[in-house]
């Protein structure tokens, strides 16, 4: 009985105590963010050791300066800036990552909660970066983030695949081609050409119709999703779907593994893929190419994007200009950039791209200077508008692409996910 | 006198306080968001329109009635399950029963992470379920990207989860049954059947609808399921309530919205749970 | 209810011959009856077990033999190669520190204050008893989603964030753990409370020294729901914790899943240690908590 008491008396002395840690863990807190001297940023695990070597570096002219990144998963720094901006811009870093898809829709959902980096100088790094990534961080005119990685795209392949079943990649310069690859490797080797996520992701679609300049919005954001561009994407993957060329796979985990495990022939991808196929599939050194996206038609644009991040400042950082010192020294700086490549990132920061890091040839790709055929992507890369509806627009866009997977028509789905759509961001 | 008058009071203040400034106070807070709309990125009153908007989102009634379908199957499944499970657990002749109860309780408590990694991948087309499925000659099921299968990977995955911690629950129901009912009922010739329907089912009767309840809240709140293995796909057919409000407050930024649907929610599973409670009789 | 079995057959010496040869049958009935059960339950263990072995296969392995095609089924030698990544990723000893320290601390705080009040909901009546009650119950009902960006609010506004005390706070009053301990309450003897009263004992002291005794199981319950509730918890921490050094065990593993680069080696290396202590919980308690709910007892 009396060790009862004992333990409640103890919880009480605990709560008290918990009280008082709160209080001054609270204050010391808020003192952090007002050292005008530490700037804190958010951002996920491949990005924490660019953003160290920076800091590093800049302390070499900045002694004083501190960064402190604390390291999250991709979902969680959006969980975590979306509820802190929800809020009126409480608890924020001075820094934030932000993928290329998600940019537009903070800026349009939170206008003023974005440092104007033009006003601050930025502008005058512009020229240094391809313009599809300048646009996307612009509103109006003014840039609200720093371009850091692209993700030029390619079709990366298995090249003991294809020598099994007697295809040259290098030989495929149209989508029509490349149908005809996977018909050749179907029968060959019995293996599907490409794994695709027809009921959950549409990122071949988004680098089909980035590729043809246009996206789920016009340059006008208008709903675009039955425009031309757009039919000729969804056929494509129509027809291999059809044909049979396709491997279902769902969600990341399979789609990675179906291309380690040899599953499948080929992956159209970003350039980031190189990170995750060369940490996933180590035993397969060697046995990749890469091509680029087949064009739509003969001589066609063969450029495209899919993912790729950016730098911005929450305006209610504390330390903006610290910040914003600090980033612009980490966007222009080549070694920094270049020590981006290490984790399979690519850097657009297009004044490194002579360096030897991008022209030497990749073991893990039979020898292929696969990074100088990402950087000669860049400059023709169109720019597009994901606008701030871009997260309905492709939940709709994935929904047309499963009704057509499952048999409906290329027209009707598009036309009946266009309407929902309009009718949601109305 | 005086003092025993206060003492309730006294001992619910730190429950009650704690449950005004955190659970009460948000409840209130997020209800005015619901009449609210964002307009370049202030929130305004809008009246009734997230609820009319509601009443006319296909989305929503989609949710809803994959939430119901989900909720008919995958409940009472459970519970019938769990306590089959329990009653063989409460057999004095099992050996390794303490090894049994923990393994079936293990799920419950599997970190998150590791639990949607592993169904993503075993619920593959050629992944370890179809293959075992193919050994006794069933052919591949295409478990998460056809509408009817992926509503039931969900439930199997939902199932697999919380079986064993609805089995613990009812173990130490079934354990506070007086044995000389079932005395008194072999004795009266009542076969091992009967006495699971006669007497281990009413005696349960406050446990099940514990269970059934916390059941009901749990499938209409349906979140990580949905989440991590479908994305609410394919076409919305394991789309629920819970990522409905989550893609429109944390993807779409309408936490007004958001709001609004988390009230229908709520009211929702308040006439559920009256119907329940009417169900079973007593309170 | 084999308990019953043996009773009955001890029951049966003393019935009709008649009676008395269904004893034979019986016996071969009840060891049909245990091939049949331990099917089952076989069954049902590998269902169980399974993606905890497959965890630890994935502890011991190198990421790129996660999703090899035929699947990775057996250990690898990658345990120290992956423990010490994954400790350089996220500091395994400071996370376990917070971890354990969260939950531990929450479950004392939030059991001493929802048996307090279960006990007085359930022992004593007093105005707005039912209503208060109804509220508990009622909220429980709300989507966690619904309530998060308010309560972020409330804790910025007091300079709360990143403190442990914003970790548990929000939950220290648990509806479910109220609801449970009250329903064992009710069964408690009144004449046992009344009887204490006569010798003089105050409320406080018939609580502590008389009932909470008798309430272990109940209390065990509620533990484990608790702690299960604390240790698992996601996405409150991940909201209002804002440096690595505060991360509970799932905000931290959650960190290793970056875009497009996951080392799952790590991950499930994490996993599996973050499951640890959780089964040691529930094995430490789970006598009690299964011992019968003691109410019997009191009868």
């Amino acid at each position: 009985m009396k060790k009862v008491t004992g333990l409640v008396s103890i919880s009480m002395m605990l709560v008290l105590s918990l009280f008082l840690a709160a209080c001054g863990n609270g204050g010391s807190e808020d003192e952090g963010s007002g050292d005008s001297n530490k700037v804190t940023a958010w951002a996920w695990n491949i990005n924490v050791p660019v953003l160290e070597k920076a800091a590093e570096k800049f302390k070499e002219e900045n002694p004083d300066f501190e960064l402190e990144v604390v390291e999250m998963g991709t979902d969680d720094v959006y969980s975590k800036l979306t509820t802190g901006l929800q809020a009126g811009g409480k608890g924020l870093p001075d820094i934030v990552l932000v993928e290329d898809d998600r940019v537009q829709g903070y800026m349009s959902a939170f206008p003023d909660a974005f440092v104007n980096v033009s006003d601050k100088g930025f502008d005058e790094m512009k020229d240094s970066f391809p313009s599809y990534k300048t646009e996307l961080v612009s509103k109006d005119g003014a840039m609200y983030g720093f371009p850091f990685d692209g993700g030029p795209t390619g079709v990366f392949y298995r090249t003991d695949i294809f020598e099994e079943a007697g295809v040259n990649a290098e030989d495929i310069k149209t989508w029509d081609d490349y149908i005809e690859a996977g018909k050749t490797i179907k029968e060959k080797t019995d293996k599907a050409m490409i794994g695709l996520d027809l009921n959950g992701d549409d990122g071949l679609y988004r680098m089909m119709l980035n590729q043809q300049g246009t996206f789920y919005f016009d340059d006008e954001k208008n709903v675009a999703l039955t425009s031309e561009e757009s039919k000729k994407a969804m056929k494509v993957q129509q027809t291999l779907n059809e044909e049979g060329l396709v491997k279902e796979t769902v969600g990341w985990d399979a789609w990675i593994s179906a291309m380690t495990s040899g599953d499948v022939a080929t992956a159209p991808s970003g350039a980031w893929l190189y990170g995750s196929i060369t940490q996933q599939g180590k035993d397969t050194s060697g046995n990749w190419g890469l091509i680029e996206l087949p064009a739509f038609e003969e001589g066609g644009n063969r450029a495209s994007n899919l993912g790729g991040s950016n730098y911005m400042i929450p305006s209610a950082s504390n330390n903006a200009d610290l910040a914003y010192d600090f980033m612009e020294f980490f966007s222009t700086n080549k070694d920094v950039q270049l020590s981006a490549m290490e984790g399979g990132l690519f850097p657009s920061l297009n004044t490194i791209y002579d360096n030897e890091a991008f022209t030497k040839e990749v073991e893990f790709f039979s020898n292929q200077p696969i990074w100088s055929l990402l950087a000669d992507e860049m400059d023709s890369i169109p720019a597009v508008n994901y606008t701030g509806d871009y997260a309905v627009a492709k939940d709709e866009a994935v929904k047309a692409q499963s009704e057509i997977a499952n048999g409906k028509g290329i027209e009707e789905a598009l036309k009946a996910s266009e309407d929902r759509l309009k009718n949601r961001i109305q | 006198m005086n003092r025993a008058k206060r003492f309730p009071y006294l001992f619910a203040a730190p429950a009650i306080l704690l449950f005004l400034a955190f659970t009460v106070y948000p409840i209130i807070a997020s209800f005015v968001l619901s009449f609210q709309e964002r307009v370049g990125g202030e929130y305004v009153f809008a009246g009734l329109k997230n609820y009319t908007r509601l009443w006319n989102d296909d989305i929503f009634w989609t949710a809803m009635q994959n939430t119901f379908i989900i909720f008919v199957v995958q409940v009472p499944v459970m519970i019938i399950l769990a306590m089959v499970l329990a009653n063989v657990l409460n057999n004095q002749l099992l050996k390794l029963k303490g090894f049994f109860r923990v393994s079936f309780f293990l799920p419950a408590v599997t970190s998150l992470v590791a639990y949607s990694i592993l169904f993503s991948i075993m619920l593959q087309e050629e992944g370890i379920i179809n293959t075992a499925l193919s050994y006794i000659g069933i052919t591949a099921i295409p478990w998460l990207s056809d509408p009817f299968w992926a509503k039931a990977s969900i439930i199997i995955a939902m199932t697999w989860r919380w079986t064993g911690y609805n089995m613990v629950i009812f173990l130490a129901a079934l354990q506070n049954i007086p044995e000389d009912l079932y005395e008194a009922a072999s004795l009266d010739g009542a076969n091992k059947f009967k006495q699971f329907f006669y007497i281990t089912v009413p005696q349960l009767k406050p446990v099940i609808l514990f269970a059934g309840i916390l059941s009901t809240i749990g499938t209409l709140q349906l979140f990580d399921e949905p989440f991590n293995l479908t994305g609410g796909g394919p076409a919305d057919s394991t789309m629920t309530l819970g990522l409905y409000i989550y893609q429109s407050g944390f993807e779409y930024f309408d936490f007004g919205y958001a709001s609004a649907i988390a009230y229908a929610v709520v009211v929702m599973v308040g006439i559920l749970s009256i119907i329940q409670f009417k169900i079973a009789g007593d309170e | 209810m084999a308990k019953n079995l043996e009773v009955i057959e001890q029951s049966t010496n003393k019935l009709t011959l008649a009676e008395r040869q269904q004893k034979k049958p019986k016996k071969k009935k009840n060891k049909l009856k245990a091939v049949w059960m331990y099917t089952l339950l076989s069954i049902f263990l590998v269902v169980s077990i399974f993606p905890f072995y497959w965890m630890f296969i994935g502890a011991t392995n190198d990421s790129s033999k996660m999703f090899t095609n035929p699947p990775t089924l057996l250990p690898g030698d990658q345990f120290m190669t992956n423990l010490t990544n994954l400790n350089e990723s996220i500091g395994i000893f400071r996370v376990l520190f917070n971890s354990l320290f969260v939950s531990g601390l929450y479950v004392v705080i939030a059991l001493a204050v929802c048996a307090s009040a279960a006990y007085v909901l359930a022992k004593y009546n007093f105005k707005g008893k039912k209503f208060i009650f109804t509220a508990f119950l009622l909220s429980m009902m709300i989507p966690y989603q619904a309530t998060l960006i308010p309560l972020f609010q409330m804790m910025s506004d007091f300079n709360l964030l990143n403190t442990y005390f914003a970790v548990i706070a929000p939950q220290l009053c648990f509806p479910f753990a109220i609801f449970l301990l009250r329903q064992n309450f009710l069964a408690f003897p009144t004449e046992l409370m009344e009887s204490a009263r006569l010798d003089g004992a105050s409320e406080t002291r018939i609580f502590i020294s008389i009932v909470i005794p008798s309430m272990r199981p109940a209390l065990a319950a509620a533990s484990i729901f608790l702690f299960m509730t604390q240790w698992n918890n996601f996405m409150w921490p991940l909201v209002v914790l804002n440096t690595n050094d505060m991360y509970t065990f799932p905000v931290a593993l959650s960190s290793l899943m970056g875009l497009s680069y996951i080392d799952y080696g790590q991950v499930m290396m994490g996993v599996t240690l973050a499951t640890v202590p959780i089964i040691a919980f529930f094995l430490t308690l789970q006598k009690q908590f299964i011992s019968g709910m003691l109410g019997s007892a009191l009868k």
